[in-house]
C-alpha cells in the first residue's frame, strides 16, 4: 500500500468546497471580530493643554470606559499650535482626531470651511431646554442670532459643535485684602488692592496677561465689556474705538499696569497664575484652569485666602465666555464612537458627574448638583446671570484679535495711549475686513 | 537564443542608443523623486500665491494681487525690516566671534581638542530647547537675570517686555547658538591655509596682527564668504526660538517674516497671501545668495 502525504493527495471538489467554506467562515469571523473591536470603542480627543480640562481627564475619561466601554485617547498640545493642527487635519481629511476640543472663537472658522459633522443631524438636540442658552448658541454655524458674514446670510444654522466645558472669566481675589467680599467696581479693586500692598499682605493689587495677541485681548476683554464697549455693529463696522472702548483701554494700560507686577507686558497664563497662587497679587480675572487650583495647598501658597466673585463693573459686570467646545471632523476615523461619546457626555447624568468632578458644566442640570466639586461652579452661574458674552462670531476673529493684541501690547509697554491704540487697530481691522469681503 | 544571437541583439540595442540612455534611465528614479519633493511644492506654492483663499480654499484667481498687497501691508514691511536687522546683526556678531575663536583654536596646545568640542555644543542643541532655557534666563518674574538682580538688591529686569531688549535678547540667543557654526567652518578654512606665506611674513618681520590682516584674512576670504552666505540664508528662516520665546512680541518687535508668514498661513488661513509672502522671501534670499556668489567670483578673479 502506497501512502501519499496529505500534500500529494488529489483535492476532491467536496474538500475544496469544505476548505473554501472554512476560509470564508474564518474571514467572516475575523471581520466581525475586528468590527466589534472598532465599535467596542476608541475615541481620539484632541485638545489644547489647559487646567480647565483636568477634572474631565481625571474623572470623566475613566467613567466613559466604565459606562460606554470606550477607550479615550487624549492628545494635547500648546494652545498656539492646536488651531493649526485641528484645521489642517480636518481640511486634509487626515483623520487624526475623532473629537476636536476647540476654543469657541474657532467655531466660525471651522463652520465656514464646512469641515465638521452636523451634530444636530447626528441626533444631538440643540433645542433641549437643559442647555445654557449662550453656550449652545456658540455651537451653531452660521450663528442663530446676531450679524452674519457674507455668503452665510440665508444659510440654515447647523449645530457643528457642542459645548464641552462651560468656562468663563470670573474674579479670583484675596479675602484678606478685600475683606468685604468681591470688589464691585474696578476702582474699588485698585483702591483696596493698594491698601493690601501698604499692609504688606500682597505685592500688587492686580495681575493679568500682557503678551501680544490672544492673551492681552483676553485680559482686556472684561474691562472693555464692563466699560460698555462693543466690537462691531450689525454690518461688521468697527466700533471698538468708541469713547467707552477707549476709556477701557486707557484704564487697562494705565491704572491696571501701574498696579500690576513689573514685566506684566510679557506675562502669559503661567506667570499670572504664579502671581496669584504664589500670594503676590490681590486679584485676577481668569478662567477656571488656574482658579480651580485655589484650594489646593500643593498648588498655592495662599490656600484658604482666595475667593471667587463676579467680575467688577464700570457700567455693567460682563465677563468673556471662553468655552471648550467639541466638534467631530468629517474625516474622524471613529465617527460613530465620537458621536455616541458626545451624546453621553452632554446627558444630564454625565454633566452632573462633571460638576461633581469640579468642572464647569454646560447644562442647567449640571449646575444644580447638590455637591459641586469646586466652589467656583456656583460663582460661574452667578457670572452667567450677571452677564457673559462670547467673542464676535466671525471666521476672522483670530486676525482681529492679533491686530488688537499688537496695538494694546504696544500701549501697555508705553503705559499710556490705550485709546489711540484702538484707533490704529480700528483702521487696520477695517482694511483687513474690507479685503476679506466683509463690506 | 544562443550566445551568438544574444550578442547580436545586445549590439543592436547598443546601436539603438542603450549605452547613451542607460545612465539616464538609472538616474530617472532619483530625479523623479527629487522633482516630486522639490519642484512640486515649489510650483504648488507659486500657484497658490496667485489665488485668493477663503476658509482654507481657493476662491478666485487674483494674478499678482497678493504680491502687490505685500508692499502695502505695514505688518509685512515691519516684519521684513525686523528680519533684515536681525539677520544683519546676528550674522555680523557671529562672524566676528566665530573668526576670533577660530584664530584662537587653530593653534595646538594642551586641552585644545576638548575646548573645540565644547565650543560646538550649542549648535547641536535643539533650537526649541535653547529657547526654553533662554526663557528661564530672561523671564522677568522668576528668570535667572531677575533673580540675580534681586539678590544684589536690584529690581526685576524686564527683557522680553521691552522691544529693544527683547530684540537684542533674541540676537544674543542666536549668537550663542550659531557662532559655533561660523567657528567650525572658519577653523577648517584656517587649518587648510598654506603656511609658507605666513612664515615668510614672519621672517620679514611682520607681527601677528599684520600677518593676520595682510595674509591670513585675504586667503580666508572665500571660506568666510561661504560661511556668511550659509548663515545668512539660515538666519532668514529663524522660527523656533522666536515662536517659543516671544511669538513676535512685544508688539511686533521680534516678528520676523517666518513668524508673520506662519500666522498668516495657519492662524488666519490666508493661504494665497502667505504663499506670496514665502515666494517673495525665497526670492530675496536667492538674490542675496546670487550676489554673494558673484562677490566670491570677483574675489577669486582678483587673487
Amino acid at each position: 500500500m502506497t501512502d501519499r502525504s496529505p500534500l500529494q493527495r488529489p483535492l476532491s471538489r467536496r474538500k475544496l468546497l469544505q476548505a473554501s467554506a472554512g476560509v470564508a467562515l474564518a474571514t467572516a469571523l475575523g471581520g466581525a471580530t475586528s468590527t466589534a473591536r472598532a465599535a467596542g470603542g476608541k475615541v481620539i480627543i484632541g485638545a489644547f493643554a489647559d487646567g480647565g480640562l483636568t477634572p474631565f481627564k481625571e474623572k470623566i475619561i475613566p467613567l466613559a470606559k466604565e459606562q460606554l466601554g470606550l477607550d479615550v485617547t487624549f492628545l494635547e498640545d500648546d494652545y498656539g499650535v492646536m488651531l493649526e493642527k485641528f484645521f489642517t487635519d480636518a481640511q486634509n481629511k487626515a483623520g487624526q482626531y475623532d473629537i476636536d476640543l476647540l476654543d469657541d472663537p474657532w467655531v466660525p472658522q471651522f463652520g465656514a470651511a464646512d469641515v465638521l459633522e452636523d451634530l444636530g443631524a447626528a441626533g444631538i438636540d440643540g433645542t433641549n431646554s437643559d442647555w445654557i442658552g449662550p453656550l449652545i448658541d456658540m455651537g451653531y454655524w452660521p450663528p442663530r442670532q446676531g450679524p452674519r458674514v457674507k455668503g452665510f446670510e440665508t444659510a440654515p444654522p447647523k449645530l457643528v459643535t457642542v459645548p464641552f466645558v462651560g468656562d468663563l472669566q470670573t474674579l479670583t481675589y484675596r479675602n484678606d485684602v478685600y475683606t468685604g467680599g468681591a470688589p464691585a467696581t474696578w476702582d474699588e479693586l485698585i483702591a483696596k488692592g493698594k491698601e493690601g500692598v501698604k499692609a504688606g499682605k500682597i505685592k500688587y493689587p492686580v495681575v493679568f496677561r500682557g503678551v501680544t495677541g490672544n492673551p492681552i485681548v483676553t485680559s482686556w476683554y472684561p474691562v472693555f465689556l464692563s466699560f460698555g464697549g462693543d466690537f462691531f455693529d450689525d454690518k461688521w463696522k468697527v466700533i471698538f474705538n468708541s469713547p467707552a472702548g477707549k476709556a477701557s483701554a486707557d484704564f487697562f494700560v494705565g491704572a491696571m499696569k501701574q498696579n500690576a507686577p513689573p514685566g506684566v507686558v510679557e506675562f502669559d497664563s503661567d506667570q499670572e497664575g504664579a502671581a496669584i497662587l504664589g500670594g503676590d497679587a490681590g486679584a485676577i480675572i481668569q478662567y477656571s484652569g488656574n482658579a480651580i487650583k485655589s484650594d489646593d495647598p500643593t498648588q498655592t501658597k495662599v490656600a484658604g485666602k482666595l475667593d471667587f466673585g463676579v467680575v467688577p463693573k464700570q457700567v455693567k459686570a460682563i465677563a468673556q465666555l471662553g468655552i471648550f467646545i467639541a466638534g467631530v471632523p468629517k474625516s474622524a476615523p471613529n465617527k460613530a464612537n465620537a458621536i455616541a461619546f458626545l451624546k453621553w457626555y452632554v446627558s444630564a447624568a454625565t454633566q452632573a458627574k462633571l460638576a461633581e468632578a469640579g468642572s464647569i458644566p454646560v447644562t442647567r442640570s449640571g449646575f444644580a448638583v447638590k455637591d459641586p466639586g469646586n466652589r467656583l461652579i456656583p460663582v460661574a452661574l452667578k457670572q452667567l446671570d450677571a452677564g457673559a458674552l462670547p467673542r464676535p462670531r466671525m471666521p476672522d476673529w483670530a486676525k482681529v484679535e492679533e491686530i488688537l493684541g499688537i496695538q494694546l501690547n504696544k500701549a501697555l509697554q508705553a503705559g499710556s495711549g490705550g485709546g489711540a491704540a484702538l484707533d490704529v487697530a480700528a483702521g487696520q481691522v477695517t482694511d483687513y475686513l474690507k479685503q476679506a469681503g466683509y463690506y | 537564443m544562443n550566445a551568438r544571437a544574444r550578442s547580436i541583439a545586445r549590439e543592436r540595442l547598443q546601436g539603438a542608443g542603450l549605452d547613451f540612455a542607460l545612465p539616464y534611465l538609472l538616474l530617472a528614479p532619483a530625479v523623479l523623486i527629487a522633482l516630486a519633493i522639490l519642484l512640486y511644492p515649489l510650483w504648488d506654492g507659486v500657484r497658490a500665491s496667485l489665488f485668493f483663499y477663503r476658509y482654507g480654499k481657493p476662491v478666485r484667481a487674483v494674478g499678482l494681487d497678493n504680491y502687490l498687497r505685500l508692499w502695502t501691508d505695514d505688518q509685512f514691511i515691519n516684519s521684513l525690516w525686523v528680519t533684515v536687522r536681525f539677520v544683519a546683526l546676528s550674522v555680523a556678531i557671529e562672524t566676528v566671534l566665530g573668526l576670533a575663536l577660530a584664530v584662537f583654536c587653530v593653534r595646538e596646545f594642551r586641552g585644545i581638542r576638548f575646548f573645540r568640542t565644547v565650543l560646538i555644543v550649542p549648535m547641536v542643541v535643539t533650537p526649541v530647547v535653547v529657547a526654553i532655557v533662554f526663557r528661564l534666563i530672561y523671564a522677568s518674574d522668576a528668570g535667572m537675570i531677575t533673580v540675580l538682580s534681586e539678590a544684589l538688591g536690584g529690581q526685576p529686569i524686564e527683557i522680553l517686555g521691552e522691544p529693544t531688549r527683547a530684540f537684542l535678547a533674541l540676537v544674543a540667543l542666536d549668537v550663542w547658538e550659531w557662532t559655533p557654526l561660523l567657528f567650525l567652518i572658519l577653523l577648517a578654512g584656517l587649518q587648510s591655509l598654506p603656511v609658507e606665506p605666513l612664515e615668510a611674513a614672519r621672517v620679514d618681520g611682520a607681527g601677528p596682527w599684520r600677518t593676520f590682516v595682510d595674509h591670513t584674512l585675504p586667503m580666508l576670504r572665500p571660506v568666510l564668504a561661504v560661511a556668511i552666505v550659509l548663515r545668512t540664508i539660515d538666519a532668514f528662516g529663524t522660527f523656533d526660538q522666536i515662536f517659543v520665546l516671544t511669538r513676535g512680541g512685544p508688539g511686533e518687535a521680534t516678528r520676523l517674516l517666518s513668524i508673520f508668514g506662519y500666522d498668516t498661513a495657519f492662524k488666519f488661513q490666508e493661504t494665497g497671501y502667505a504663499a506670496a509672502l514665502f515666494v517673495t522671501m525665497g526670492l530675496l534670499v536667492l538674490a542675496l545668495a546670487l550676489a554673494a556668489v558673484r562677490l566670491l567670483r570677483r574675489i577669486e578673479a582678483a587673487r
